[in-house]
């Protein structure tokens, strides 16, 4: 048990727009943490309020309104902006970098993720995915997290990163800690291991450099012709290790969570295994209720934001799962609809910081789900699921997810 | 009918690709939209009309169909 120090709440927070609320914590017998986010919607909350937990934060609920804090970095800056604060943080490259100075690490990055180098990795994901699931199909069940969700994307960061396949479980442990251990000590011995990880690895890969995205990071020069500052270099690092992971996992736990429960939605995706434009239009649905990131940011300076005073250094919590729900901007939104022909869902963010490796996620997603349901057989939840696997936090998502289905 | 992209706002979500590839690509330094060729070839207009209104950026928009604005 850590004692948690709430200081008292703002005076430049008018009363009407205080809300006790904490998104790390899931109550017991909620099976979806999302829907703490929704609950707060159906209560009618304020759509801009301040909690006084996790050291105090606004949350924005407005589909406009947090598009415009991921668009405005004249107020909502990415830099420093841990919830609860924990300073001093890495300065992720190009994350936790304002633009213009974010471009530097963010060209050497987008060319290794965009639509066209991702098409070109499908048949290796398409390899590691079968490898995975091949397994399973004779097994009958399975924890989907730990026996593929952690896996899957895990493995995929070592296969750009040019590390063996040895060291998979080297990598899920350091993962494992970083985005699960509320322990103190624990999280500031695992930051630091995955930094030595780092360093080793990208010291390596200058010695010898391969065809992966570490080489092209550390090889890399900046506008002057020199190699960029180590920091920055493990940094970035850094960020594809935290940003690719958890992310992932979690989506395809949600989406598989989902197609357990719905076997109409499932046998909606193996009647579009053949057609590529249906199959992608539904996963895109999927990516819209399933938005498992809720987002950060620190204000700039004092400033009126839609008529309410914000005060520099104030954090911002913005929570995809009700953007992408907003009735404003979707029709029948809480309707899960494979066909949904417009959907401007905002969960890879949108703006300057939009996820760079957007593409590679739907590819791990729509890779997954094909090679799955062409091995798979119809599968359904598994009634020995423990109860409370569920978390919340900047990711939400499952600690575990067993399901059955009828061996071959 | 010819459709129209501000590079400015693209950030590479890449969904005009996804949903109508015969118009939109995306290039290979930074994945933003690419438009060969603005003139809308016969039949695509619903396709491209789709393509624009699932951008999250807004930075696609249709001129010349009576529409949208030009």
């Amino acid at each position: 048990m850590t004692l948690q120090f709430q200081p008292p709440p703002p005076d430049h927070v008018a009363p009407e727009r205080m809300v006790e609320f904490d998104f790390f914590h899931i109550p017991p017998g909620v099976g979806d943490p999302a829907e703490i986010w929704h609950d707060l919607v159906r209560r009618g909350v304020p759509e801009i309020f301040y909690t006084p937990r996790n050291g105090g934060h606004w949350v924005f609920l407005d589909y406009a309104d947090i598009v415009e804090a991921y668009r405005d970095y004249s107020i909502f800056s990415t830099y420093q902006t841990p919830v609860p604060p924990i300073e001093p943080f890495p300065v992720v490259q190009p994350q936790a970098v304002d633009p213009p100075a974010h471009n530097t690490f963010r060209r050497l990055l987008a060319p290794m993720f965009t639509p066209i180098a991702v098409r070109g990795m499908t048949d290796e994901l398409r390899r590691r995915a079968d490898q995975l699931i091949e397994p399973l199909a004779e097994r009958g069940h399975c924890d989907f997290i730990g026996d593929f969700a952690e896996r899957f994307p895990t493995g995929t960061f070592l296969y750009l990163f040019g590390l063996p396949e040895s060291r998979l479980d080297e990598f899920l442990a350091l993962a494992n800690t970083f985005f699960r251990s509320t322990d103190p000590a624990a999280r500031a011995g695992n930051i630091t291991a995955i930094y030595a990880v780092l360093d080793q690895l990208f010291r390596d890969k200058q010695a010898n450099p391969g065809d992966d995205i570490a080489s092209a990071i550390v090889t890399a020069r900046n506008e002057a012709g020199e190699p960029h500052d180590w920091t920055d270099v493990l940094n970035c690092g850094f960020l594809l290790f935290v940003a690719g992971l958890d992310t992932v996992t979690n989506t395809l736990a949600y989406i598989w969570r989902y197609l357990a429960t719905t076997p109409a939605a499932q046998q909606h995706f193996r009647d579009q295994l053949d057609d590529p434009d249906a199959f992608l239009r539904a996963i895109e649905e999927l990516m819209r209720i399933n938005a498992v990131s809720n987002l950060f940011r620190r204000v700039t300076h004092d400033c009126e934001f839609r008529g309410v005073q914000l005060r520099r250094n104030d954090r911002v919590v913005l929570p995809n799962t009700v953007a992408n729900r907003d009735p404003r901007v979707f029709a029948d939104p809480q309707t899960i609809d494979l066909d949904r022909a417009v959907n401007v869902h905002v969960t890879f963010g949108v703006g300057p910081h939009r996820c760079v490796g957007s593409h590679l996620a739907k590819r791990e997603v729509m890779v997954a789900l094909q090679e799955w349901l062409r091995r798979i057989p119809p599968f359904e939840l598994d009634p020995d699921q423990p109860a409370g696997s569920v978390f919340g936090g900047s990711v939400m998502g499952f600690t575990s997810l067993r399901l059955r289905w009828d061996r071959r | 009918m010819r459709v129209l992209v501000d590079i400015s706002r693209c950030q590479g979500h890449a969904r005009c690709e996804d949903i109508c590839p015969e118009v939109f690509a995306t290039d290979a330094i930074e994945g933003k939209c690419v438009i060969a060729d603005p003139q809308v070839p016969p039949g695509l207009e619903d396709k491209v009309r789709l393509a624009v209104r699932n951008c999250p950026e807004g930075a696609l928009r249709v001129a010349g169909d009576g529409k949208g604005g030009a």
